[in-house]
């Protein structure tokens, strides 16, 4: 037997970890340099007035984003309220019911490509069911194209949460001479409580900053969201517009709302994260 | 009368026909499982198992990993029928009646037979919570009449001193031994009329074995209790009869003193005495 060469596998070792060292630091800078931009160049566009008032004309001092922040947290909260319940329930129906069976297999499938459907997609394709038809822009049908891309992801990142509850408590449960049911909601649900929420979260915080679906429904609007048939107001729509705008405020005002978002969606993460932990 | 119905066919498989151990003095058959057989989708894995289970005695069921014990076990409650790909053929019969016949109603057997499994497995609510759960389905109590049997279980699955300053904790919280007894306490709270345990102690350091041991035998007082365990000396201490298993055929049945001190097939002995297994 012939020994091999240990200076040379150390060497092999050395250049292994550097290279993975190494990528994983330039994903971390990516963030870092990304984060550290937006913060520069927003935080000067905070103030009382942008989380106050309305959008003014380019040149007139005093605007302010509010309605668009309102918009945004209506447009999400309508899609959670809409997919939330029926992602779950899609969900412990893969988990707990359907499990090998042909349907559920269909619905895994379409799910996942649902999932991997461009958001622009479902923009274009809530434009054609509700803005053409309907012959407006609406908030409801932006609440509708984010509800769609929010969906897929409540629903697998539901299954994986139940199924990680360990199959002997759904027999203890059934042992004990309990239904199904209530197995389901008292037992599975409960136990896996933490890891269901972190999803809702990382779904909600993923399609806040969705821009394409909107552009395409809910549009933009200088007024307060009064009604969510007409046009809305909304925080990534108004991003797109005023950073494509000429005008220095406007663009200034842009940044800002970037910062905005970007703090929402570290801040749902960080949530997430922590009730991860908490486990 | 139905008792000496029930033991009349033959002990065992019927390739290896075994006279029933010490009939005068036997009590009453609780469960009686007849031509057994059970497939996991195209593999069967029992094969034509006929056992009796006597009443308020304790059966302990061994053989080597894979013989079909817990399969055997988790017959008598029907727990597999969470399964899809999983059936069971033949009778199984607890105080007569054939608890595999279609239309049988699973919720009500399952609060005849009660189930503890080999990990414990409390339930994500605290300690009172696990105890009233199957309380709760069944009955519909005065809060002080529930307490009183959350603490008569409790002291029956020794546990109550124990937890008794900490009832609205999360099960979870307790150590692995006394979650196992939380989850006996569990069973015994609906008061069932048997209790099958799956390796009850395979997850449990020795301190708390002895302590689920003692248990088992105060128990049987109560309950008809039928043990699968992968230790010899588990089986010598705790209970009244043993059936040894092997390959998915119930290969020697009798009392636990003839079969650790006389069994009459060598395939018995070699096991017991650890020459294969």
């Amino acid at each position: 037997m012939r020994r091999r060469n240990v200076a040379a596998r150390r060497l092999v070792d050395l250049a292994m970890r550097l290279a993975a060292g190494g990528a994983a630091a330039a994903g971390i800078l990516a963030l870092a340099w990304i984060l550290a931009t937006v913060v520069a160049r927003g935080s000067s566009a905070f103030s009382w007035d942008f989380f106050t008032r309305l959008p003014t004309p380019p040149g007139v001092a005093g605007g302010g984003l509010a309605n668009a922040m309102l918009g945004t947290l209506l447009l999400t909260g309508l899609a959670a309220l809409v997919s939330i319940p029926i992602g779950l329930m899609a969900g412990v129906y893969l988990a707990e019911f359907g499990r090998e069976s042909r349907f559920a297999a269909a619905v895994r499938m379409a799910t996942n490509i649902l999932m991997g459907v461009p958001s622009i997609i479902s923009g274009v394709f809530v434009y054609t069911m509700l803005v053409a038809t309907l012959g407006h822009f609406s908030g409801y049908a932006g609440a509708v194209a984010l509800a769609l891309i929010m969906l897929p992801v409540l629903v697998r990142t539901t299954e994986d949460m139940l199924l990680l509850v360990p199959g002997a408590l759904r027999e203890a449960g059934l042992a004990l001479g309990t239904p199904r049911w209530r197995v389901t909601r008292d037992i599975v649900l409960r136990g896996a409580r933490k890891g269901l929420l972190t999803g809702v979260l990382l779904a909600v915080a993923r399609v806040s900053g969705e821009t394409a679906p909107l552009l395409f429904t809910s549009l933009n609007s200088p007024y307060w969201p009064g009604r969510l048939a007409q046009p809305t107001a909304n925080l990534t729509v108004t991003i797109f517009s005023y950073a494509m705008s000429p005008f220095r405020d406007w663009q200034a005002q842009a940044w800002g709302a970037a910062m905005l978002i970007t703090l929402g969606v570290l801040a749902a993460s960080l949530c997430a994260r922590l009730l991860v932990r908490g486990k | 009368m139905l008792n000496a119905l029930l033991v009349e066919p033959a002990v065992g498989t019927q390739r290896l026909p075994l006279p029933a151990p010490d009939l005068a003095a036997a009590p009453d058959v609780k469960i009686a499982a007849r031509n057994l057989d059970f497939f996991y989708g195209e593999n069967q894995a029992l094969f034509a198992n006929s056992l009796n289970i006597y009443a308020n005695r304790v059966t302990a069921i061994i053989g080597p990993s894979g013989c079909g014990k817990s399969t055997h076990l988790r017959a008598y409650n029907r727990i597999y029928g969470l399964y899809r790909n999983q059936r069971a053929s033949g009778e199984i019969l607890l105080d007569g009646e054939n608890i595999l016949a279609p239309g049988l109603d699973l919720l009500d057997l399952r609060r005849r037979v009660g189930m503890i499994f080999q990990r414990p497995t409390p339930f994500p609510l605290s300690i009172l919570e696990n105890v009233t759960y199957g309380l709760k389905l069944y009955y519909r109590l005065r809060p002080s009449e529930l307490m009183e049997r959350v603490e008569r279980a409790l002291r029956q699955a020794a546990l109550w001193d124990e937890v008794k300053d900490k009832l609205d904790q999360p099960g979870m919280s307790l150590s692995g031994g006394q979650q196992q007894r939380l989850c006996i306490a569990r069973a015994i709270a609906v008061e069932p009329e048997v209790l099958l345990l799956d390796e009850p102690t395979s997850a449990i350091d020795p301190i708390a074995t002895a302590r689920i041991e003692e248990l088992v035998d105060t128990l049987k007082a109560s309950f008809t209790l039928v043990i699968v365990t992968h230790n010899m000396q588990q089986a010598a201490r705790v209970s009244d009869y043993t059936a040894f298993f092997y390959q998915g055929k119930i290969v020697e049945f009798g009392t636990t003193r003839e079969i650790f001190t006389n069994p009459r097939l060598q395939k018995t002995e070699d096991y017991i005495t650890g020459r294969f297994g």
